[in-house]
């Protein structure tokens, strides 16, 4: 937006009052953007932590990226025309998340590595799942599998689970086509299942 | 056995995601295909675990106080983040001088109150969600609650609980709208928080009529009106149609 040089050049008039008028509407306008700002983005800065905590793994981290995204949103607040202020901040943390990545030289965990194979059903042979010891699966052991999940699909499925965004609003956030979105939850909730029967039949629950 | 579905339709399926006809599509292949019955329940499961385990992280308050200040002192625009140049520490003092005049001239020429009210009064609904706790005084009988802004204010405001018309009270607090401490009283419209803000129509002299004009900001629904010298405004994202309804028994009463 406008420097104070750009509102001195603007509000220039040879009338003191009108100046002092216009000075005093545009810095109320300012007032405004600030007020408007925080009303579209506090409502939604714990759904910013949520995410980001899930895709740092550490409080710290987390908030760290939380405060460049907000601070990004308020530069370009003035870019957003848009009715969906929870999904428009979501895709700036998540493009402040993997920006910080990058910087950490952690690039490499961006990688995918899910055996297609194993993981896909289309040949029907879908097995018989333990639908009670899925349903018995507890806070601890679930939080373990979000963790274990590759970015890609660990972000879908908080996105989707945790904070009940639509595939459309999934789509838009991770800048990917909706069939993807879909293709990932897909894996994601077998990788999911496969990693709580596990677990279970680990700690002998079975 | 084979079939045809995969897993893509199931998961899409289970979120709602399927459009009208591939839904009944696939509602009648479940019934003949004990393998996708199976798989969809196994998905099931794992959204009543994860949803009964709720594993979002939220921040502390500590965290949450840190943010807000850290969004609070930043200026907010690129131009400001350079370093001043002698012309801008120039404009600077001038602005700071220009900041002063105008505040005193605020007191000479009030602003506006019309659109800048309603903007606070949406800001006062967001605030008093965000906080959790929309009600200092939380009953939903009106001789309680009533009785407990008296000495808090200097006008008395008119409180009824309008529960078997379907507008439970839930309690009031105190805020601090227009330059004055006001009312807040807080109701509820099916799952939707309704505050309504009552003070002296003197503060605010601005003309409103005992008809309520209803007005939307950042999608919230606002109604004004006078009645009885009283300024009233309603705000809630309920929809405008409950909120004049809350007007005309308010009106009525």
């Amino acid at each position: 937006m406008a420097s104070y040089a750009t509102i001195e050049a603007e509000t220039a008039t040879a009338d003191p009052v009108e100046m002092l008028t216009k000075i005093r509407d545009r810095l109320f306008r300012q007032d405004s953007r600030r007020a408007r700002f925080e009303q579209a983005v506090l409502p939604h800065l714990d759904a910013a932590y949520d995410l980001a905590r899930w895709l740092t793994r550490n409080d710290h981290d987390a908030e760290d990226v939380v405060q460049t995204a907000s601070l990004r949103a308020l530069q370009f607040f003035d870019g957003f025309h848009g009715t969906n202020a929870r999904a428009w901040l979501l895709t700036i943390v998540r493009n402040s998340f993997y920006s910080w990545l990058q910087k950490q030289n952690r690039g490499h965990e961006i990688g995918d590595p899910f055996d297609e194979d194993i993981h896909s059903s289309e040949d029907g042979s879908v097995p018989a799942p333990d639908t009670e010891l899925l349903r018995q699966a507890d806070r601890r052991v679930l939080r373990l599998g979000f963790e274990s999940l590759p970015l890609p699909y660990r972000e879908v499925m908080v996105l989707r689970e945790l904070e009940g965004l639509s595939y459309k609003e999934i789509a838009e956030i991770a800048g990917i086509p909706i069939g993807t979105v879909m293709s990932r939850l897909a894996r994601a909730r077998r990788h999911l299942q496969d990693f709580l029967i596990a677990q279970g039949v680990k700690e002998g629950r079975r | 056995m084979s079939c045809p579905t995969t897993d893509h339709e199931l998961t899409a399926y289970l979120d709602g995601e399927l459009d009208l006809t591939s839904t009944l599509e696939f509602e009648r292949h479940l019934e003949d295909c004990p393998s996708c019955a199976r798989g969809l329940a196994a998905q099931r499961a794992l959204r009543e675990a994860i949803g009964a385990a709720d594993l979002r992280f939220r921040p502390t308050s500590v965290q949450t106080r840190r943010l807000r200040n850290a969004m609070a002192a930043t200026p907010g625009e690129h131009a400001a983040l350079r370093l001043p140049s002698w012309r801008g520490l120039q404009a600077i003092a001038a602005l700071l001088l220009v900041a002063v005049a105008s505040w005193s001239l605020g007191r000479l020429w009030p602003p506006r109150t019309g659109p800048d009210l309603s903007e606070q009064v949406v800001s006062s609904h967001v605030r008093s969600l965000l906080a959790g706790h929309p009600a200092d005084v939380i009953s939903t009988d009106q001789h309680t609650v009533k009785p407990w802004f008296t000495g808090k204010l200097d006008y008395s405001p008119n409180v009824v609980d309008l529960a078997s018309q379907g507008f439970p009270l839930v309690g009031g607090r105190l805020d601090y709208l227009g330059n004055h401490p006001v009312a807040a009283l807080v109701y509820r419209a099916d799952r939707h928080v309704i505050n309504l803000f009552i003070w002296p129509a003197a503060y605010t002299p601005d003309g409103a009529g005992p008809e309520p004009v209803a007005t939307t900001r950042q999608g919230f629904h606002l109604l004004h009106w006078t009645q009885g010298g009283m300024t009233y405004w309603a705000v809630s994202d309920a929809g405008e149609e409950r909120l004049r309804q809350l007007a005309r028994l308010l009106r009525s009463s």
